[in-house]
C-alpha cells in the first residue's frame, strides 16, 4: 500500500513540477533567457497566495487570481525592466544569469523578511486526506493538481499550435531569424513567453502552499527540478519538459519506499546526472554543441 | 579588538582564496559554477580527517584535501562540460544539494549534523601553527601563490584558450580548441585550488560542519567574484573583504532590525548584482564600464 | 533582362576570377558534398544539396536571405549535424565529427557575425588560433613559439591591424573587426576557408585591400569558399558560383553560366 501511496503522491507532485518546468522550459526556449529568477516566481506566487487566503482571508477565487497576477506581473516585469536593458547592450549568459540570479536572492530574502522563514501551509477544506483504501490516504488535491496540470497543458497546446502568439513562440525557439521575416517583434513576443511562462507556475504555487507547504528557499528547489526537467526533457522541448517533470516528481517519491526524504533532490540529481552521461539531448531534444 | 581583526582578517583571506579560484573559471572561463562550497567542504572534511588520523602536516593534510576536490570535480565536470554550459549551471546546481545532503549524513566522514570537532593545529615541518598571526601569514602566504598561479595561468596560451571559449565558443570550436578537456582542466584545478581555502578554514576553526558548506556559500562566493569584478585580480579580492565586512558594518546602523542582518545583507548583494548587470557588467573593477566581463 | 547581370561584370577589377586560368571542373575535388538535407523542426532548411569544392578556386554560394547557405557551413564543420546525406574531406568523412576535430583537419572559418574573441586584444584573438594544445603548453617550445610571434606580426602587418594590436577586439571599428576575423583564419594554416559575407558593409579602401587579401592567399594555394551577397564579388572573384534557394541547390557552374541563367537572375535580383 506504501507503494501506491507514494505513486499517488509522486503523481501530484510530478504533475506540478511539470507546469513548473514547461513554464522555464517556455521562457528559455523561445528567448533564450536563462531565467533562474523562474523559482522566484514560483516563490511570490505561492506566499501572495498564502497571504490573500489565510493573511486576509480572501475567497480561494481572488487568491487564486492574486497568485495568477502576481506571478505574470514579476514576470513580465522583469523581461522588461531587467532582461531588456541588459540585452540591450551585451546580453551574454553571464549577465543575463547573474542578475536573474540576484533577483532571486532578493526575493528569496524578502520574503523570509516578511513572512518568516519556516515552513508555512495553508490548510483548505482539499486538503484533508480520506482513507480511500486501507493505508492509502487520499486527499481531493491530489487528484485536482492532476486533473489541472491536464486542462492546463491541453490549454498550452492549444495555444502553441493555434494562435498566432503560440506559434510566433514556436518560431523563436526554432530559428529567432524566422521570427524577424514573419514581421514579428522578438521583444514583443518575449513579453509574452514570459507571462504564459510565469502563469505556469501558479497552479505548482497554490497546490504546493496548500499541500506540503512553502519556504522562501522554495525557489532554489524549484529552479533545480525546472533546470533538471529541462535538460532530461531535451532543451526547447515543451512535450520533453512536462515529461521529466512527472517522471522526478515520481521519481522522488518512489524513492522514499526504500530512502529518506532527505535523498529525494538527490534523486532529480541522479536522474539529471544519467541524462548528461548518457542522452544529453534529453527525451525529444536535438543534441546541441553550441 | 586586535584579535577581532585578525579573526576577520584571516576570514577575508579564506574566502579571498575562494572568490579567486572562482573567479578562475566564471571570468576566464565562462563556467558558472553554484557548487564552489561543496569543494571548500571536502577539502575541509578531507585535511581535518587527515589531521586527525594521519598527521596535521600541512604539506600531507592540504595536498590530500587537494585530491579530494579534484577527484570529485572531475565527476562533475567530465559530463556536464561535454554539453552546454547551461547544463553545468543545473548540474553544479544539483551537486550543491546533494553535497549538503551528503555531508550531513555520512557521519564517519563529515561527523553528520553535528559536524567534526577537534581538529588539531595545523603544523608546518612539525611546528605547529596555532596563533592567530601566525595563521594569517600562512594565510596570506596560501592566497598569494593562489593568486600567483591563476594569474601566470591567464597569460599562457591554456589561458587564452580559455578566454577564447568564454567570448566565443563556437569560433574557438573552428579555431580546432577541444573545449571540452581545456574547460574540465580549469574546473578541476579551480576545485583543487579552492579546497585549500577548505583546509585552511578546518585547521582555523578548528571544527566544522555542513552550515559552512551551504548553496548559501556557493552564492556569496558568486557574488564576491562578481561585485568585486570579474577576469581582474584584485576584483575578487576586494568583493571577498566587502561581503565579509558588510555583516560587520551592518551592526553599526542600528536602525536596521538586527535579527534581519542575514538577509539585509543577502538582499544588498541580490541586488548589487542586478544594478551591476545592468550598468557595469564588469563588476566594480572593471576598466570599461558598460562593457563586458 | 538577362544582359542585365553580365554588365555588372564591366565594373571595377579588370582582372576577372581570383586569377585561375583553365576549367574549373579539372580541379581535385577537396570537399564533396553528398545529398545533405537537414531540417529544423518542421522547417526544411537543406534538401539534397550535393556539391564540390574543387582545391584552389573561390566557389561562391549565392541565394536569397533564408536560402541555407549559412546552415550548409555550419553543418560542414561540424556545428549543426545534417538530417541526412555526406561530407567528405579528401575522401574522408566529416559525419559526427567534433567541430574542433574538423577544425584541425584544416577547415576555417569565418562568422557573419564575426564571434570574435570580444575582451581579447587583436593580438591575443590571432595567437590563440595557432595554439590549439589543450594542455598548458604549446607543444615546439621557444622556436616555435617566436615563429607564431612572428607570424602574428606578419599577419597584423598583412591586415592592416599592427597599430591596434593591444586593443580589445570589442573596441576594434567595424571593418577592422572584419580584417581580426580574417586574420584569426589566416593564422591557421588550414586549406580551406569557408568566408561568411567577409566583405559586408566594407568600406572601398578597406574592400581592396580584402580582394587583395583574398587573391594572395588563393594563389598560395587556399581553397575558398565565400557567402556572399556583394554582386562584384559574385562576378569578379568567383571561379565557380553555387545557386542556393530555399534549401535547394539550384545551379552550380562557371560564373558565366549561371549568370546568364534568365532564370536564376530572377530570383536572385527579384529578392533584393
Amino acid at each position: 500500500m506504501l507503494f501506491l501511496q507514494l505513486l499517488a503522491n509522486g503523481l501530484q507532485v510530478g504533475a506540478i513540477y511539470a507546469l513548473t518546468a514547461a513554464g522555464f522550459s517556455l521562457i528559455f526556449g523561445s528567448t533564450k533567457i536563462f531565467h533562474f529568477a523562474h523559482g522566484a516566481t514560483f516563490a511570490i506566487a505561492a506566499y501572495l497566495f498564502h497571504f490573500a487566503l489565510a493573511g486576509l482571508g480572501l475567497h480561494w477565487t481572488f487568491a487564486v487570481a492574486v497568485a495568477a497576477l502576481s506571478a505574470v506581473v514579476f514576470g513580465v516585469l522583469l523581461d522588461r525592466l531587467m532582461y531588456a536593458p541588459i540585452q540591450r547592450h551585451e546580453g551574454s549568459f553571464f549577465t543575463v544569469f547573474v542578475a536573474s540570479f540576484g533577483i532571486g536572492i532578493v526575493v528569496q530574502n524578502l520574503l523570509g523578511s516578511v513572512f518568516g522563514r519556516g515552513f508555512m501551509s495553508v490548510s483548505t477544506p482539499l486538503s484533508n486526506s480520506i482513507e480511500v483504501m486501507p493505508g492509502l490516504y487520499l486527499s481531493p488535491l491530489n487528484g485536482l493538481a492532476v486533473v489541472v496540470a491536464i486542462v492546463c497543458f491541453v490549454a498550452l497546446h492549444f495555444f502553441m499550435t493555434h494562435t498566432f502568439i503560440g506559434k510566433g513562440l514556436r518560431a523563436l525557439s526554432e530559428n529567432p531569424e524566422l521570427v524577424r521575416t514573419f514581421g514579428l517583434s522578438p521583444r514583443r513576443l518575449s513579453t509574452y513567453a514570459f507571462a504564459l511562462g510565469s502563469l505556469l507556475v501558479v497552479p505548482g504555487a497554490i497546490f504546493t502552499a496548500a499541500g506540503t507547504g512553502i519556504n522562501p528557499a522554495v525557489g532554489h528547489h524549484v529552479m533545480l527540478i525546472s533546470l533538471a526537467a529541462t535538460i532530461v526533457g531535451g532543451i526547447g522541448s515543451l512535450r520533453g519538459a512536462a515529461c521529466a517533470g512527472l517522471l522526478i516528481g515520481v521519481a522522488e517519491n518512489l524513492a522514499m519506499w526504500k530512502l529518506g526524504t532527505q535523498w529525494s533532490e538527490a534523486i532529480t540529481f541522479a536522474i539529471l546526472f544519467f541524462f548528461i552521461i548518457f542522452k544529453p539531448s534529453g527525451f525529444f531534444g536535438r543534441a546541441t554543441v553550441s | 579588538m586586535t584579535a577581532y581583526i585578525l579573526n576577520l582578517l584571516v576570514l577575508i583571506s579564506v574566502y579571498a582564496i575562494l572568490a579567486t579560484t572562482l573567479n578562475f573559471i566564471i571570468g576566464y572561463a565562462g563556467i558558472f559554477s553554484l557548487a564552489h562550497a561543496v569543494f571548500f567542504g571536502i577539502g575541509g572534511y578531507t585535511a581535518a580527517l587527515v589531521a586527525m588520523n594521519v598527521s596535521p602536516e600541512f604539506f600531507v593534510a592540504v595536498p590530500a584535501a587537494m585530491a579530494a576536490a579534484a577527484v570529485t570535480s572531475l565527476l562533475l565536470a567530465l559530463p556536464a562540460l561535454r554539453v552546454r554550459g547551461e547544463y553545468f549551471v543545473a548540474a553544479s546546481l544539483g551537486l550543491q544539494v546533494l553535497a549538503v545532503t551528503l555531508f550531513s549524513e555520512w557521519k564517519s566522514f563529515t561527523g553528520g549534523i553535528g559536524g567534526v570537532i577537534g581538529i588539531p593545529a595545523v603544523e608546518l615541518f612539525g611546528f605547529p601553527v596555532y596563533k592567530p598571526w601566525q595563521f594569517l601569514v600562512m594565510a596570506l602566504i596560501c592566497l598569494a601563490i593562489i593568486i600567483a598561479i591563476t594569474r601566470t595561468l591567464v597569460h599562457t596560451s591554456f589561458g587564452r584558450s580559455l578566454k577564447a571559449i568564454r567570448d566565443s565558443e563556437s569560433a574557438a570550436l573552428a579555431s580546432g580548441k577541444n573545449i571540452t578537456v581545456i574547460k574540465t582542466f580549469s574546473v578541476v584545478l579551480s576545485s583543487a585550488l579552492a579546497a585549500v581555502a577548505g583546509a585552511l578554514y578546518a585547521f582555523y576553526m578548528s571544527f566544522i560542519n555542513v552550515e559552512s558548506f551551504m548553496l548559501d556559500t556557493s552564492v556569496m562566493v558568486m557574488a564576491m567574484v562578481i561585485i568585486g569584478g570579474t577576469a581582474t585580480i584584485v576584483g575578487p579580492l576586494l568583493g571577498a573583504a566587502l561581503l565579509m565586512l558588510m555583516p560587520s558594518a551592518l551592526t553599526y546602523l542600528t536602525f536596521l532590525p538586527q535579527t534581519e542582518i542575514g538577509s539585509i545583507q543577502q538582499i544588498v548583494y541580490g541586488l548589487a548584482m542586478v544594478l551591476l548587470m545592468i550598468f557595469r557588467p564588469g563588476g566594480i573593477v572593471s576598466s570599461h564600464p558598460g562593457g563586458g566581463k | 533582362m538577362s544582359a542585365e547581370p553580365v554588365t555588372a561584370r564591366e565594373t571595377a577589377n579588370p582582372a576577372p576570377g581570383s586569377g585561375f586560368t583553365g576549367s574549373t571542373d579539372d580541379q581535385e575535388v577537396l570537399l564533396e558534398i553528398n545529398s545533405l538535407s537537414k531540417n529544423f523542426g518542421g522547417l526544411q532548411a537543406i534538401s539534397d544539396v550535393s556539391l564540390n569544392l574543387r582545391a584552389g578556386i573561390i566557389t561562391t554560394l549565392v541565394g536569397p536571405n533564408g536560402a541555407g547557405k549559412t546552415t550548409l557551413f555550419n553543418m560542414i564543420t561540424g556545428h549543426i549535424q545534417p538530417s541526412q546525406g555526406d561530407v567528405r574531406w579528401q575522401g574522408e568523412s566529416l559525419i559526427g565529427k567534433a567541430p574542433w576535430r574538423i577544425a584541425r583537419k584544416g577547415i576555417a572559418r569565418t562568422f557573419q557575425d564575426l564571434r570574435l574573441f570580444t575582451h581579447m586584444t587583436v593580438e591575443e584573438n590571432i595567437l590563440t588560433m595557432m595554439e590549439p594544445g589543450s594542455w598548458l603548453w604549446q607543444p615546439g617550445g621557444k622556436s616555435r613559439k617566436a615563429r607564431r610571434y612572428s607570424k602574428v606580426s606578419q599577419i597584423m602587418d598583412r591586415t592592416g591591424l599592427t597599430a591596434k594590436r593591444h586593443t580589445r577586439a570589442l573596441d576594434l571599428a567595424y571593418a577592422e573587426r572584419k580584417f581580426l576575423s580574417l586574420a584569426r583564419i589566416m593564422a591557421t594554416d588550414s586549406r580551406l576557408w569557408l568566408l561568411d559575407e567577409p566583405a559586408s558593409g566594407l568600406d572601398p579602401n578597406s574592400y581592396n585591400l580584402f580582394l587583395q587579401l583574398l587573391r594572395e592567399e588563393v594563389k598560395e594555394g587556399i581553397t575558398v569558399c565565400i557567402i556572399e551577397h556583394n554582386l562584384d564579388i559574385v562576378v569578379n572573384i568567383s571561379d565557380r558560383i553555387a545557386f542556393l534557394d530555399q534549401g535547394r541547390l539550384l545551379a552550380d557552374g562557371e560564373p558565366e553560366t549561371i549568370l546568364n541563367d534568365p532564370a536564376l537572375a530572377a530570383i536572385y535580383f527579384g529578392e533584393r
